[in-house]
């Protein structure tokens, strides 16, 4: 049997910051449909790592590819490749002068050169699958930080990307709004979405992930099914880190 | 203080509007258009030059700020003078002083606004960007729909100010005739002969009710701008929003 074809790629990368050696040939992939977490202690490379996917940082060396395409080919339209990655931010990075509905507009109108109305009728679809029709004509700074990251999740998907990447998605939010973020990733999760998400959730990774990827100092040091990895973690910087992450 | 009334009430048209339908159009309305028109052109330039300050390319980043620090470090008296003798070289043919200061002007304001702009650019969260990119859009795509016009907004208060001191930057049109509220003033002290002191605390007055009520309209707009940006933070509750903020937020 074939395996199933990777959505992402990672092949030997490496990046430097300096002398700093950020990521250390990290060889790695996800299947399409797949769920990964990728946790691990600040520092260690993980917000690198998923940001070197759509280029928002530069390798060094390695090779990249997403839904097989080269990340670093030199006939690649960079703007048009990222438009089909969905990227989601710690910090939401809504466009506060614009409302919700034009927020998810922009990039299809712009880019894929939607009509107002198409892209308004698919904006009201997403904002009613991230739970919040009636916020279309809301301002971000009027929204709660659960409700912009569910719009940003939103923002992310007007794009039809085949995967979708969280950086950090819940870390800014208040305890009792990392429910709702989750529960729009879990639907998506269920819905086959291919996934990469750098979080500590581990309740969210028990539920959906398919593979938790342990990251320490710029190097994948431990991959395996979130149940094992978490009840039984093989490394000892993995085992310090849970216990680490549980005390709080 | 009767002085002074009876000068406005026999000169007051020649400082409003100089000589005003009979001959050209002088005094406080030329000091106007010249402000007006000299921040309404520069702006399109400074935001130019700025763009050029934070590009990453040399061919752009060097020659603009050049220009910026050329202008923004000598005197503006001494640039009216470099347009006033080299404009007709260069163009063979006489410009008038008008055209001339309003050619200074441009150049001048270009610089300082763009540093304006460049600043309230590069004081919007890295994010925005980040973000705006990563949906596709293009370099000029992200500036024109995401920060431009958070940056231009934001910095409406920092351009009221720079119009104030245009404002009083057109008094040294004066040094090349044009016809413009100092101007106005000098003529009317010339006529008189014994009223400087009346004649020129009216100037005063004028330029200064006209800075300082837009000096407080700038201020006003800052407190709206503070007000709206402080809506705009990430992570705020509905409770938070919901109270009014306290004057020392702003």
């Amino acid at each position: 049997m074939t395996p199933p074809p990777s959505m992402i790629r990672f092949e030997n990368v490496n990046k430097w910051y300096g002398d700093y050696h950020a990521l250390d040939d990290i060889d790695a992939h996800i299947a399409k449909g797949e769920v990964v977490v990728v946790c691990g202690p600040s520092g260690s490379g993980k917000s690198t790592l998923i940001r070197t996917v759509n280029r928002l940082e530069e390798i060094q060396k390695g090779k990249i590819y997403f839904d097989g395409q080269d990340v670093h080919a030199p006939s690649l339209d960079l703007n048009k490749f990222r438009s089909h990655v969905g990227f989601v931010f710690q910090s939401f990075n809504l466009f506060p002068h614009l409302s919700v509905a034009e927020n998810i507009m922009l990039a299809p109108t712009l880019v894929l050169k939607q009509s107002k109305t198409q892209a308004k009728d698919e904006a009201a679809r997403l904002l009613a699958r991230v739970g919040l029709a009636p916020k279309a004509d809301a301002y971000p700074g009027q929204l709660s930080g659960g409700q912009q990251q569910r719009v940003a999740i939103a923002r992310a998907l007007a794009m039809n990307p085949p995967a979708m990447l969280f950086d950090e998605p819940t870390s800014a939010l208040d305890p009792e709004m990392v429910g709702e973020v989750l529960q729009v990733m879990k639907s998506l999760a269920r819905d086959g979405m291919t996934m990469m998400c750098v979080t500590h959730e581990m309740g969210f990774a028990r539920e959906v992930a398919d593979r938790v990827w342990f990251m320490d100092q710029g190097r994948i040091v431990e991959t395996g099914d979130p149940e094992s990895f978490f009840s039984n973690p093989q490394t000892d910087r993995a085992q310090k880190f849970l216990s680490d992450l549980r005390s709080h | 203080m009767g002085d002074i009334i009876a000068i406005l009430r026999e000169h007051g048209p020649l400082l409003l509007v100089g000589q005003y339908p009979n001959g050209p159009l002088g005094g406080l309305a030329i000091t106007f258009v010249l402000s007006v028109l000299g921040v309404a052109l520069a702006l399109p330039l400074g935001i130019a030059l700025a763009l050029a300050r934070i590009s990453p390319f040399r061919w752009a980043y060097w020659p603009a700020t050049a220009v910026v620090y050329l202008m923004r470090g000598v005197p503006l008296i001494m640039l009216i003078f470099w347009v006033y003798f080299f404009l007709p070289a260069l163009l063979g043919r006489p410009v008038s002083g008008f055209s001339t200061m309003l050619v200074t002007l441009v150049i001048y304001q270009a610089a300082y606004l763009a540093e304006i702009v460049r600043a309230g650019i590069e004081s919007l969260p890295k994010g925005q960007t980040e973000a705006a990119r990563a949906v596709g859009l293009s370099y000029m795509q992200t500036m024109r729909k995401v920060v431009l016009p958070q940056a231009l907004y934001n910095m409406v208060p920092s351009m009221l100010s720079q119009f104030v001191s245009t404002i009083k930057e057109t008094s040294l049109g004066y040094v090349i005739s044009v016809h413009e509220l100092t101007f106005a003033a000098n003529q009317i002290n010339s006529t008189l002969l014994t009223k400087p002191f009346e004649v020129f605390a009216i100037l005063a007055g004028i330029y200064f009710v006209l800075c300082f009520s837009l000096t407080q309209l700038a201020r006003h707009l800052e407190r709206r701008v503070s007000r709206r940006r402080a809506g705009q933070t990430v992570g705020v509750t509905p409770q938070a929003l919901a109270t009014p903020i306290p004057a020392t937020a702003e």
